[in-house]
């Protein structure tokens, strides 16, 4: 390209462009950065100097984080899909605590362990936890992630937090943010209460069977369960007065291991790993609903292999209400 | 490092451009400074590699150092020779292998053998001083500037493959001499342009057709998707075309003129103009150093040049074929463009003049059809594209094929980028520039989804 000899005018008009462009930048992208720091796009607690509350968010790897420090609830659903029927009003009332639902659709143990201990960091006074395991905690390796899962948001830097704000989706969500606060659109609903009609149609499709996790390469290996450990780590550090309920969700019974089998072994030595993690625990528990009896027979009882439907969440509510009264006397009635 | 990354864009690059601006008044510095940041960049995410680069740089400069006091041609030839062998392990040690497995009919076993970042490229660096040394055609310089011509960050891992003597006199030049803003102004804009090519258009098709080519690696694809695997051609041209006007961009901002690598070449009205606008740096260097000492060896005789010249021809594709990667996915592609090639210059001899905008259709149909080739994992992915396009084009995503028709639309009718770039800065105009500040603060938002992706010549 040829390239015109400058003259000192040319110059002068070519540096009043380049302040242009470099200006445009470099305070746009400040403006844009305070923007984003007073508005904080995923009320994550870290920034935000408008005092919004709450967001309008219908990705739950990001809207969790808004209700997991609201410290209108001292308890928590912890879980994935297969928590999200779980009501945490309907908790509320039987227990006389304050539950919100934390689950992540998709969500994998390390993920809803990020959650928890979010949710942990942001509460001075916890009264309950409630931690739905499905056959995800019960695989021996560490496994790649699906997915790209905001840790960012959960973790405690708030550096990592601020260097995601720099993005569409932070931008949306600040002007949805904004628009809250403006008093244009509806938060969502604080406690995270799901309704079913929301997530699957009525009829039982037959997809998403429950994952038979791999054997464990060795025999030692057999009552090793990473995330079921780092859980542990997790309880172990809290205060006795605050109850924990882990919970096997049920699945339609054609996928339950065929007792003898090895899958059926498997099974039993993660719940067992899961057990020892409550065992002793004052008003806490242990509950495997996932068992072969008439309501897992029940295609009316579940949307799919995995989710079921309300009547078994109440049915599971009522056996996680009874747990944390009762602890492990409680009667479960499934 | 990514030029399309924040790493590069929001620490590298400024820093690179703080220091430089510092040691600016020093000229014994400005070229060290340079070669130091150009091994800070290769050295960021190719640690094991850097030591291969620079001892590259060393033992071709010490075999220049030894042929300009002796004169002794085999010294030269030994280095090429050396280059070519390391190129050669690195890159085609297991593809040998296999095939030679197949002629045996016994199993060769698989050398876990990582490429090194830009092998091919300062490799064909290495060769293009070293020959024209040897020519008598190129001076002898010190190590800071070879250093610098080999690794100088912009166009070692990529290109464009620039001649010694385009780049060798521009080291080292005072960059902020009367003039520098405008030189900036154009530099800024080539790499808007090019971060805009890579990240809005060339990624965008990407996003469709991958997951084409991954079922194609697998099996047939008989759900009317093979039809967007005809996109891939257009997905490179903005992916490579992005990387070279991101190079030529910084080069500037260094004081540095890199050559042009694309000329719109989806606007070519035959196979023969294509290749003039098409990754222009990498065919001159194949004319000049490859088909031409082929054309003028005495292999045949005389009155059979010009079956020579084709062949010659044909080799020379191959051999480019090859060098992107070593796969018969490769060769075969490179093979049909050198037949193309050929039927097109025997065609302008003794066939009629074919209307441009024929000529046109066939062109962008050839180059579409062969960019298959290119781009399946092997050739039976390649059929089962092909097998593919007996299905009508499956159409039901909607909008989400709009990219497919607006970003070949843009390939088809937009002027080259570099002339894009001559008319956004042929006066100083303020507000244009703002605008560009504007588009390059909402690419950094685009990156912050941390989506990136790396360039497709990276792999070559």
């Amino acid at each position: 390209m040829d390239l015109p000899i400058s003259n000192s005018d040319s110059s002068l008009e070519w540096s009043r462009c380049l302040a242009a462009c470099v200006g445009t930048l470099g305070i746009g992208a400040l403006l844009l950065f305070i923007f984003l720091i007073a508005v904080d796009p995923y009320d994550g607690g870290k920034f935000g100097l408008l005092g919004i509350d709450g967001v309008d968010d219908r990705n739950s790897f990001t809207a969790v984080a808004s209700r997991a420090r609201d410290t209108n609830f001292d308890s928590a659903i912890i879980g994935n899909s297969t928590a999200m029927l779980l009501d945490p009003v309907g908790l509320s009332q039987a227990t006389g605590l304050r539950f919100v639902q934390l689950s992540v659709v998709g969500g994998t143990p390390a993920e809803e362990l990020a959650v928890l201990d979010f949710f942990l960091r942001n509460h001075q006074r916890v009264g309950a936890l409630v931690v739905v395991a499905d056959p995800f905690w019960c695989v021996h390796a560490e496994t790649e992630p699906p997915r790209p899962f905001p840790y960012w948001l959960y973790g405690k830097s708030s550096l990592a937090y601020a260097a995601h704000l720099f993005s569409w989706p932070a931008l949306e969500h600040a002007f949805q943010r904004l628009s809250i606060g403006l008093g244009w659109r509806k938060r969502n609903n604080p406690t995270g209460v799901f309704k079913i009609e929301d997530m699957w149609p009525a009829g039982f499709r037959e997809i998403n069977r429950p994952l038979v996790p791999p054997p464990a390469a060795t025999i030692a290996g057999r009552d090793i369960f990473p995330d079921v450990s780092l859980l542990d780590d997790v309880i172990r550090k809290l205060p006795a007065n605050i109850a924990v309920v882990l919970a096997v969700p049920p699945t339609f019974y054609t996928t339950i291991p065929q007792p003898g089998s090895g899958a059926a072994l498997e099974k039993q030595a993660c719940n067992a790993a899961l057990n020892r993690i409550v065992a002793g625990r004052p008003h806490s528990n242990f509950i495997n609903y996932r068992l072969d009896n008439a309501m897992t027979r029940d295609r009316a009882n579940f949307a799919d292999f995995i989710h079921y439907r309300p009547d078994l969440a109440t049915r599971m509510s009522e056996g996680i209400a009874a747990s944390i009264e009762l602890g492990n006397a409680a009667r479960i009635d499934f | 490092m990514l030029f399309n990354d924040y790493p590069f864009l929001l620490v590298f690059l400024p820093a690179a451009i703080l220091l430089y601006r510092l040691v600016d008044p020093y000229p014994q510095l400005r070229i060290v400074t340079l070669v130091l940041l150009s091994f800070a960049f290769y050295a960021y995410d190719n640690r094991p590699f850097i030591l291969l680069l620079v001892l590259s740089i060393l033992i071709n400069w010490l075999a220049a150092l030894a042929f300009a006091r002796t004169r002794r041609k085999a010294i030269v030839t030994a280095a090429i020779v050396a280059d070519l062998a390391v190129l050669g392990v690195f890159k085609y040690t297991n593809f040998i292998a296999y095939n030679l497995g197949l002629v045996l009919d016994r199993p060769i076993p698989h050398f876990d053998l990582a490429l090194p970042l830009g092998i091919s490229f300062f490799t064909f660096h290495h060769i293009m001083y070293l020959v024209d040394l040897r020519r008598g055609k190129a001076p002898f310089y010190p190590l800071p500037r070879y250093a610098l011509y080999i690794a100088f960050f912009p166009q070692a891992i990529a290109g464009p493959l620039a001649r010694w003597s385009e780049v060798m006199e521009q080291f080292g030049r005072k960059v902020y001499s009367p003039g520098w803003q405008r030189e900036f102004c154009v530099g800024i804009t080539f790499i808007f342009i090019g971060l805009f090519e890579k990240i809005f258009l060339g990624d965008r098709i990407a996003g469709i057709i991958d997951p084409v080519y991954a079922r194609a690696a697998a099996g047939p694809v008989t759900n009317g998707d093979a039809w967007l695997a005809l996109g891939f051609s257009i997905q490179i041209l903005y992916d490579f075309a992005g990387y070279s006007d991101i190079a030529i961009g910084l080069g500037l901002l260094f004081g540095v003129k890199l050559p042009f690598n694309f000329n719109a070449p989806f606007r070519s009205t035959s196979i023969q103009d294509f290749w003039q606008r098409w990754h222009i740096t990498l065919m001159t260097f194949l004319r000049d150093y490859v088909f031409f000492p082929l054309v003028n060896a005495r292999i045949l005789p005389r009155r059979f040049l010009p079956l020579q010249s084709n062949a010659a021809m044909v080799l020379t594709m191959a051999l480019c074929g090859l060098w992107h990667g070593a796969s018969w996915t490769f060769i075969l592609w490179g093979t049909l463009h050198g037949c193309a090639l050929v039927a097109c210059a025997l065609w302008r001899r003794y066939g009629w003049k074919l209307p441009s905008l024929l000529g046109w259709v066939l062109t962008v149909m050839f180059v579409l059809v062969t960019g298959v080739i290119f781009r399946a994992a092997t050739l039976d992915a390649a059929l089962n594209i092909f097998q593919g396009l007996a299905v009508p084009a499956n159409l039901e995503r909607g909008r989400h094929l709009l990219p497919l028709v607006i970003i070949p639309l843009m390939a088809f009718l937009l002027p080259a980028s570099q002339d894009i770039v001559a008319l956004l800065t042929r006066r100083p105009r303020p507000w244009l520039s703002a605008l560009v500040g504007f588009g390059l603060l909402a690419i950094l938002v685009e990156l912050g989804e941390r989506n990136v992706s790396g360039f497709a010549y990276f792999k070559f």
